[in-house]
């Protein structure tokens, strides 16, 4: 059970704040459906986030199926062979901004935007905050079993 | 020195802050963006100067110069003038700011900087003096400004400094 509110799981507790609860999860849910940047690409880099964030729980979700080799491998992606050049790119920028997004560079913003242009980044950046928020609500609401991080 | 932006901000001139931003290059988010930041100011339960200080606690946080500049005008209205806004700094614990108004800060704080269970005590005192659904509000809150500051950073542009700025909602 959550301490913040009657509930166990992220819908729940979502439920109980009619007209944001649901707008937000209705935000999340667009960027599955993004034409500016696959969804395969952005489950890599909410996945990397909950690695980051050691969230058992987030890690546990699967939004959109991935390569077995690539979950397997995300923790070491700089030296894995699974990983593509736009693949890289977005996990680079996704490293940085989970730590502060005032420290991405121009050469990263960059290597994002030549294979996706400017609504790609823009687009990624968005998801970034919002894979970043919902993975920040379920550890400070108690959802997620962080004690671990065997990833 | 500010550097340079790095996407380019649509065409448009709507008067509409979000539509105009860089945000309205993707479509496909801005039709959710507009409402649910609407929402955020209208539709739960903590007021619109509650409101404002997490989101202005968070912009400190991120280090948003644009977040911290602006103030909304309904917040004002709410009753969060400057000398209450100049106490949402790391000595808040020791500011004048009432109780209620020290733990919407130190929930902000958890968010930012120990996204984790709060300690027991933070969170008698939290339960003592919000609701559920006040805290659900505060927690998409501090989510949503958060994520949408450290985009706002991280597509560059932003000056080192700027005034004071009163804007309205978007809507």
């Amino acid at each position: 059970m959550a301490w913040i509110a009657p509930g166990d799981d992220r819908q729940t507790l979502m439920n109980q704040l009619p007209g944001i609860g649901d707008r937000f999860e209705g935000l999340y849910a667009a960027f599955w459906q993004l034409p500016q940047l696959p969804a395969a690409t952005l489950e890599l880099c909410r996945l990397r986030l909950a690695q980051l964030h050691r969230s058992e729980r987030d890690w546990a979700i699967e939004e959109v199926a991935v390569p077995r080799a690539q979950r397997d491998e995300l923790r070491q992606w700089p030296d894995s062979p699974h990983f593509d050049a736009p693949e890289r790119a977005c996990l680079a920028l996704t490293e940085v901004h989970a730590i502060d997004a005032a420290a991405i560079t121009d050469a990263q913003a960059e290597a994002v935007k030549q294979y996706f242009g400017d609504e790609g980044l823009v687009a990624l950046l968005q998801a970034l905050g919002v894979f970043d928020g919902m993975i920040r609500l379920g550890l400070l609401w108690g959802l997620a079993d962080s004690s671990g991080d065997r990833h | 020195m500010a550097g340079a932006a790095r996407v380019r901000a649509p065409d448009s001139s709507t008067g509409n802050v979000i539509r105009d931003s860089a945000l309205g290059i993707v479509p496909q988010t801005l039709s959710h963006y507009l409402p649910l930041n609407a929402a955020i100011w209208d539709d739960g339960p903590l007021n619109a100067a509650e409101i404002e200080m997490a989101r202005l606690r968070n912009a400190q946080g991120v280090g948003c110069v644009l977040c911290k500049a602006v103030r909304y005008d309904i917040a004002i209205e709410a009753g969060l003038d400057e000398d209450k806004v100049q106490m949402i700094g790391d000595q808040f614990e020791n500011s004048g700011l009432t109780p209620r108004e020290k733990l919407i800060i130190a929930f902000t704080d958890q968010y930012l900087n120990n996204p984790g269970v709060p300690s027991p005590g933070l969170r008698r005192q939290l339960q003592a003096e919000f609701t559920p659904q006040e805290l659900l509000h505060l927690s998409l809150v501090v989510a949503y400004f958060n994520g949408f500051s450290r985009c706002a950073v991280a597509l560059g542009g932003m000056p080192d400094e700027m005034p004071r700025t009163e804007i309205s909602v978007p809507r």
